[in-house]
Order: C-alpha cells, then sequence, then structure tokens
C-alpha cells in the first residue's frame, strides 16, 4: 500500500509512523501541513500523534486550520481510509471528519501505560480480525467526550470501533476509538506495539495488507 | 560603588583584585558582567576543576575531546551516542515546575548541538521527607515539568530514580540525563571555532528577560529570599525545542554548519566565550542585532541573559541564506548577529558604539581555581545499616505515579521503560539494545561516603551486567554543599576518586558530568549525592524482566559480599554477565536498600505475585531471581566463593504471601497507590 503521513509543526510520532508502515513493507510519503495534495494517489493517510504546535490552545485546533486540510477533507470525500492515531484522533474530532472530542484526562495527568481493549466492531477499512487486543497509550488529553444523542448514533451506526477494559482516562462509554465511514481514530498507539521486545505485537494487525 | 558592584555581580574581593591584575585596572562596563558569569562556580568549576581531572575518562571508544558539550563513544558500525547528565536544583527549588522543565530543555540542547537526535531521558530526584508540607507541591511541580517538557517534545524518559529524605528539605535535587544517536553517515559537530572570517548566527528563541545572572544565582546558598530569586528562572517551550531540534539536525545533515552551541548557563556570554577561547579564534558581535522579546534589555541583559531555546551556529558566509532557510521552513529565525576574527578578542559592539574588547583567555583561561581544603577518608567497608522497617511512604511504594505521566514509548525504541531496573532502547542501524542505568544511594553516602561513590557506579554497572550488558562509560552530576566547608570538600574529593577508581578497573571512562555546589540552604547541606548514569550494549535483548510473569517458578536471592566483589570487580562482572546471557531465568531485580520484601511487593505490581517461605536479611548486593528450574542454573556463578544463593518461595498467580503479609495482586496495587495518595492530598 502506499501511505501517506502528514507532518505539522511540532508533530512528534511521525518517524514513528514511517517505521510502522515500513516495517509491514509499505510505501510512504510525508505531507507537509503547508501543502495540499492529491488524495486519490494513497490508498491509506495517516494522521500521526504528537503535540502539533505544542497543544497551544487545545489539541489539534492549530493543526486542523492549516493548508492540508483540505486535501484531508477531499481524501474523506473520495472515501480514502484514513486514520488519526492519539493527536491525529483530535485533529479529526476538531475537524469534524470524526463525532465527539477528546477533553482533559479526569485524572488531569498525562497517562502512558499499556491498555488492554475489547473491539467493538469493524469496517472494511480498518480492522484488527481479533477482538482483543492490548497497546499503550500515552496522551494527557484522551477522554473521549460525546452528547447523548451523538453516543445513540454511534451505537446505531456501529461507530464505536473499540473501548478499553478499564478506563483509564473517564473517556465516555469507554471509548478509545471510533469511525465513520472510511475514517477512524484511536488514542492508544498501535506503532508502540510491533515487535515481541516493546512488549506486545498486536499493533501490527491494524496495518497489514488487506 | 564598588562594594555595590561586588555585590551585584557576586565577585569575592580577592576575586576582584585578580581581575585588576589581569586588566591593569578596575574592570569597567560589560566587563563586570562577563567575569561574573564566567567566573561563577557554575560556569568555571572553580572549586572542582582541579579534581576533575582526576576522571578516568580516555579509551579506545572515547571520541573526540572532553570539553565539549556532551560526551560521545563510538559503538562501531559507525553508530555512535552522545550523553550527559546535568543539574537544575537550584531553578527547581525555586519555581518546580520551569525549572524542571528547563531542567530537560537544556540537557537536550547539550545532545543535539552536537548533531545527534536526542533517543532518551532519564532523571535522578531527590525530595525532602514526605511529611515535609512544601514536598507534595514540589513533587507534583517537578514530575510535571519533566512530562510537560519531554512528552511534547518527543523524547521518552526510559528510567529514572527518585529518593525521599529529610536532608533535601530545602534543597531538591533535580538531575536530568539525556542520550543522542549519531547513525553511521552523521557527523559529530563541535563547539571549537577553526577560523576567522566565518559568520556568526543567532538561531530559535528570542531574548527575553528570564534567567538574567541565572547562573551566578546558581552558584550560591539559599537563604531565606529564594522567592525573591524568581525572575532568575526561565520560562522553557518544548515546542520551539521539538522545532529547534529538527531544524539544527537538517542544517547538519546538509553540511551547512562549522560549528554550534547552544546558549545555557550565563547565555550568550558562556557561549561565545567558550567556542572562542578554544581554538583562539576571536568574534566581533553587534548586540544590536539579537532578536528581542522586549526592546528595553539592556546589552548587558542580552549578554546574561538565559532564554531558552537558543543556539549560536558558525558557518561559511555562502551558506546563511540556506540556513536561513531551513530554519524558516521549521518556523524559527536566523540571523546573523557577528564574524569570527583574526585576532584573538572578544569584540562586542551596538552598531557602531563598541560596548567591550576583550582577549577572552583572561576571563576564561584566568579564571580562579581554587585548592578547596579537604582530608582524605579511609576505606570503609561496613555498608550502611539498612533501615527497611519503615511507615508506608512514597519511598516505599512504587513509582508508577510518577512516571506514568512520562512517556516512555514516543520514538518506537523503547525495549525497557521505567517500571524495570534499567531503561534500554534499540539502536535504529544496527539493531542492537543500549541500556541505561542510574546509579547513587543518599542512604549510603550519608553513612559512608567512601563506599557511596564507589557504589554509585558498581550499582548501575552490576544492573547491566545482569541484563546482559557490557557497561561502555559513564556519565556524572556530582551535588554537593558548600565546598568551602572542609568535610563537604573531603566527600567530593572521595567521590571524584572513588569514582575514577572503579571506573578504570572497570574500562568505564567518565565522559561527560556536570558539578552543582552550594546545595545549601541557611546553613544545612545536602547529603552528598554523586548522582551516575551508566550506558551499557548489548546485541540482544534478554527474553526476562524485572517483574514476575509466570507461577511456579523457583525464587530465589542471590546475595554477593561487598568487599570481595570490590577486589575482584572486572572479573566478576564479566562472569555475570555472560552467565545471564545464558541462564534460563523468567524475571531479575536488585533488592533495593529500602529492603527485600520492598523489592518483591514491586516484583508483584504486573500481576504474578511470590509466596515466600523464607526472608533472608536484604544485604548490600542482592538480586531476586525467578527461574522455571533449579539451583542448579547459579552453578557457574558460584564457582565465585564470595556469591552464594538461597530460595526463597515461589512464584504464584495474582496474589503476594510476603511473611505475615497475604494480598491479592489488586490489593497490593491498592496499596501502592494509596500511599501516594495519602501524600499528595490535594495534588492527587
Amino acid at each position: 500500500m502506499k501511505i501517506g503521513i502528514l507532518r505539522f509543526l511540532g508533530t512528534n510520532c511521525d518517524y514513528d509512523i514511517w517505521e510502522y508502515a515500513k516495517a509491514l513493507g509499505h510505501d510512504c510519503e510525508w505531507l507537509w501541513y503547508k501543502d495540499q495534495f492529491n488524495p486519490t494517489a494513497y490508498d491509506r493517510i495517516i494522521i500521526p500523534g504528537g503535540f502539533s504546535y505544542g497543544d497551544y490552545l487545545r489539541s489539534g485546533a492549530l493543526a486542523s486550520r492549516t493548508p492540508v486540510m483540505a486535501s484531508v477533507k477531499q481524501a474523506a470525500q473520495n472515501n480514502i481510509p484514513i486514520l488519526g492515531i492519539c493527536n491525529g484522533f483530535q485533529i479529526l474530532c476538531e475537524i469534524g471528519l470524526l463525532p465527539g472530542a477528546l477533553l482533559a484526562n479526569n485524572n488531569r495527568r498525562f497517562i502512558d501505560k499499556w491498555v488492554d481493549l475489547e473491539v467493538v466492531s469493524e469496517n472494511n477499512y480498518w480492522s484488527w480480525g481479533q477482538q482483543n487486543i492490548r497497546l499503550p497509550i500515552a496522551h494527557g488529553e484522551g477522554r473521549y467526550f460525546i452528547d447523548e444523542q451523538g453516543l445513540k448514533n454511534l451505537e446505531d451506526q456501529g461507530g464505536i470501533w473499540m473501548r478499553y477494559n478499564d478506563n483509564p482516562n473517564g473517556s465516555v462509554a469507554d471509548i478509545a476509538g471510533v469511525t465513520q465511514g472510511t475514517v477512524a481514530g484511536l488514542m492508544p498507539h498501535p506503532e508502540s506495539a510491533i515487535y515481541e521486545w516493546m512488549g506486545g505485537t498486536d499493533g501490527l494487525k491494524l496495518l497489514r495488507e488487506s | 560603588m564598588l562594594e555595590q558592584n561586588l555585590k551585584k555581580y557576586r565577585i569575592s574581593k580577592a576575586e576582584y583584585e585578580t581581575i585588576c591584575d589581569l586588566l591593569g585596572r578596575s574592570p569597567e562596563g560589560l566587563e563586570w558582567a562577563v567575569f561574573s558569569a564566567l567566573w561563577s562556580e557554575h560556569c568555571s568549576y572553580k572549586s572542582s576543576k582541579v579534581h576533575l581531572k582526576k576522571f578516568y575518562n580516555k579509551n579506545k571508544i572515547v571520541v573526540g575531546d572532553s570539553d565539549e558539550n556532551a560526551g560521545v563513544i563510538d559503538l562501531g558500525q559507525g553508530e555512535r551516542l552522545a550523553f550527559k547528565m546535568e543539574s537544575h536544583n537550584h531553578p527547581s527549588f525555586i519555581s518546580h515546575h520551569q525549572g524542571a522543565a528547563t531542567g530537560v530543555g537544556g540537557i537536550l540542547r547539550d545532545i543535539f548541538t552536537m548533531g545527534a537526535r536526542p533517543i532518551a531521558l532519564g532523571n535522578y530526584l531527590c525530595f525532602g521527607e514526605a511529611n515535609n508540607s512544601n514536598m507534595p507541591r514540589l513533587v507534583d511541580g517537578v514530575v510535571r515539568g519533566i512530562a510537560d517538557y519531554g512528552n511534547c517534545v518527543g523524547v521518552p524518559t526510559i528510567t529514572g530514580r527518585t529518593h525521599f529524605h529529610k536532608e533535601y528539605n530545602n534543597n531538591i535535587l533535580v538531575n536530568a540525563f539525556a542520550l543522542g544517536y549519531f547513525a553511521p553517515d552523521q557527523k559529530v559537530v563541535s563547539s571549537k571555532i577553526p577560523e576567522s572570517g566565518l559568520s556568526i548566527m543567532y538561531a530559535g528563541a528570542k531574548t527575553g528577560r528570564d534567567g538574567i545572572h541565572g547562573a551566578s544565582m546558581a552558584s550560591e546558598s539559599f537563604s531565606e529570599d529564594s522567592e525573591s530569586k524568581k525572575p532568575t528562572i526561565q520560562i522553557g517551550d518544548p515546542f520551539f525545542e521539538k522545532l529547534l531540534i529538527e531544524a539544527c539536525i537538517e542544517v547538519i545533515d546538509k553540511n551547512l554548519v562549522v560549528a554550534m552551541q547552544d546558549m545555557g548557563a550565563a547565555g550568550l556570554t558562556s557561549s561565545s566565550f567558550e567556542m572562542s577561547v578554544k581554538d583562539g579564534v576571536g568574534l566581533l558581535m553587534d548586540l544590536q542585532k539579537v532578536p528581542l522579546r522586549d526592546n528595553t534589555l539592556t546589552p548587558e541583559d542580552i549578554l546574561l541573559s538565559e532564554s531558552q531555546e537558543r543556539m549560536l551556529l558558525v558557518c561559511k558566509p555562502e551558506h546563511q541564506e540556506q540556513i536561513q532557510q531551513v530554519f524558516e521552513k521549521w518556523g524559527l529565525d536566523a540571523v546573523e548577529i557577528g564574524q569570527t576574527q583574526k585576532d584573538k578578542n572578544i569584540t562586542l559592539t551596538w552598531g557602531e558604539d563598541k560596548l567591550l574588547e576583550i582577549d577572552p583567555e583572561l576571563v576564561v583561561e584566568h579564571a580562579p581555581r581554587y585548592e578547596r581544603d579537604y582530608e582524605k577518608l579511609s576505606p570503609k567497608w561496613e555498608s550502611p545499616k539498612l533501615n527497611t522497617q519503615r511507615p508506608s511512604l512514597p519511598d516505599v511504594a512504587s513509582k508508577e505515579w510518577i512516571y506514568q505521566q512520562y512517556d516512555q514509548r514516543v520514538g518506537v525504541r523503547t525495549a525497557k521503560d521505567c517500571s524495570q531496573d534499567i531503561g534500554v532502547v534499540r539502536l535504529p542501524h544496527s539493531h542492537r539494545f543500549v541500556g541505561v542505568a542510574m546509579g547513587c544511594e543518599p542512604e549510603v553516602m550519608r553513612d559512608n561516603a567512601w563506599l557511596g561513590g564507589r557504589d554509585a557506579v558498581v550499582r548501575p554497572c552490576l544492573k547491566l551486567a545482569f541484563n546482559g550488558f557490557t557497561p561502555l562509560a559513564l556519565t556524572d552530576c556530582l551535588n554537593f554543599g558548600n565546598p568551602e566547608k572542609k568535610p563537604i570538600m573531603s566527600e567530593f574529593v572521595e567521590s571524584v576518586e572513588g569514582i575514577s577508581e572503579v571506573c578504570k578497573i572497570l574500562d568505564v571512562p567518565v565522559i561527560s558530568g556536570n558539578v552543582s555546589f552550594y546545595n545549601e540552604t541557611q546553613g544545612q547541606n545536602i547529603i552528598s549525592t554523586p548522582a551516575t548514569v551508566v550506558v551499557g550494549l548489548s546485541d540482544n535483548i534478554l527474553n526476562f524482566n524485572s517483574s514476575f510473569t509466570q507461577a511456579e517458578d523457583n525464587v530465589f536471592v542471590l546475595s554477593i559480599e561487598t568487599q570481595k566483589l570490590y577486589e575482584n570487580l572486572a572479573s566478576t562482572m564479566s562472569a555475570i554477565k555472560s552467565w545471564s546471557q545464558n541462564a534460563d531465568i523468567s524475571s531479575l531485580a536488585m533488592v533495593s536498600l529500602k529492603g527485600l520484601s520492598y523489592t518483591l511487593e514491586k516484583m508483584s505490581l504486573k500481576g504474578d505475585g511470590v509466596k515466600t517461605q523464607s526472608m533472608p536479611p536484604t544485604e548490600f548486593y542482592q538480586f531476586v531471581v525467578a527461574t522455571g528450574q533449579g539451583k542448579e542454573i547459579f552453578d557457574e556463578l558460584l564457582k565465585l566463593e564470595f556469591i552464594c544463593v538461597s530460595a526463597i518461595g515461589k512464584t504464584q498467580k495474582a496474589q503476594i504471601n510476603i511473611e505475615e503479609q497475604s494480598l491479592s495482586a489488586k490489593q497490593l496495587n491498592e496499596k501502592h497507590s494509596k500511599v501516594w495518595r495519602d501524600f499528595l492530598g490535594r495534588f492527587a
């Protein structure tokens, strides 16, 4: 697959996603925040995690107003699969490609730990192929929030992708990841679980060649 | 007038007279500020330099000179590492969050200034006793500061040590370690200026009022008015630092840079004087060209400001434009503020007006050197009496509350995180593993400084060896009280000599470091604390960790006799390393001086626990080993008559039975979290 990886000022999981995709044998290209791109040139678009613009204002707010986002929206219209991880998830919520928002963890602190997750529903674009997975989280603003009506819509449309077994941050309905059409977002980091020496390899399942 | 200046610039009468002799007259104008900064203990190492020269600091893997921003070692296969540890004690006590954050920022700049990409962070923290009402706020602030900076800049924190002791009540220690990586095609950038006719560029954040006189502040003891020192604290911005890392590494990779130096303690003054003096190439700089956040700054403020995230680059004039383009891509400014000169003087101007012309050698090379009074400590093998019966305080609770706030995995290289005895990252090119272990036990230093300094090397080296790593090199951060007091200077000298002696035996050179004196508040000095970090290498990662991972294993305790170990240090270390690489074990952890039972609890926090049948006393060098095999797996090690092994029990699923204590895994975790909640109160 050919994967386009977005880079904003301050993005710090950019190389991590590059390595992740390379480990699975995919071709990668950087997509710089100032530039627009041809969305149909890519099989997958990934928005990596990691403090774009230092999380100023609120996480994802500044990145969502950069020129590259026009192409991301176009990609969504063209049904190109788009994945946002951590800060990438925050950005996708910020521009409305995914419902809900990510707020400060309920303990108001950054949390880094391995978590057990249950895969609730999958779609053709983003699937794990197994029900229970274990991945690390590393975020300060990962508490998924959505209002009651939104939650109901999400449930009805099968948009709840993953839930935490033991909710670490106060997310509504234990939600760790959501999907909407070809767009998906999750707070855990699959790229940090791809070799045994990292402590687990479940991350490999998501980006494998389908 | 003279008295006022001496006080303002923190220069002693005797030093003033030396300056007059050097100049042939009284200092004038900016000369005061320059001497004040560069003759501070922090910049000049005036009380320690004569002793630091004794360090074992060279072997065949050490690259370059010891006067660069950090030490560099060659790992073979083209890969090199740069690393260093530095203190930020004084700023962190005055302003916990910013002090700790900028400590991380500063040590990172020392690494990427040399062209290395930072790949790991560590921290060594000493707080006061838990029932000191100040401490929850301090712990919270420091941990948040480290987390906010390290997490945002995207460098994982992979290891750390935290101590609590009443002797740090009024003077905490915050030591930050950073490790950087050079891939085979990346070059090491020097801070030395080779020739005249080059451009000097200022890059990164604009200069503000923060941190003015910070270096001389950090060279003084605290009195009651330390609150009034807040303006001397720097303010950090990790987002800016992240951009600066990318821009600096990009201009280095494009071969546009001749030399580079970050503006750390004493800001523009120390960076320019130190760059200039190394090879005797003079500089002409126009302070009016320095980008300012605040237009009311005077030339003296500009010289002394310790605003963060700033760099001095030296380049060929024809590369200026390309450098500017790279910095602009990353949203940063880079402007020319001067040129290197044919003569060796440093000349500072404000537009057309000359403010200062001085031979930097007078300031740097002629800085005072003090042979402070000390006496030799005599060897003492008794390890201190270990107090393992203590109330539930954070000192004897899992430090998960702390390290869970640090991103330990960003960069996708982390193989062992903060929950383990050592931190480990995988090297991107060769896929070998680098282990990082910290040393120095304040409790030992307090009772027996002779042994404590040596132990600060031996303990982390043992941890590395038991994990299959060869210890390669060491960095230290020597935190001491007032060096003008003989008992403190004696412990300092003994620590330096002890560390050096052990390093020589193990062929682990001291490649970088930092001295922090005057950790003294209202006459009370801290425990002498020579914190160390040892970096090791291994081709592979062993398939066990510091937690119990399966039930029904046999659990053994392995103890090593202290004096015999020291008498056979190098051979024992390599015997341990080859044993661990072949041993069929499932868990291994070093026993903390806080007790065997505390260590067993810590090993049980991830789920599987232990049921003890017997509990040997805690000893100075002791390890817990879990294995599906019997005692015969130790046969090779037991050939050394000063190592002994005893069976203490078995692992079991999700439950601990340690002596009388019986808890489920859940209750055990709750016990440890409760300690933190009780300690932190409203900061929880």
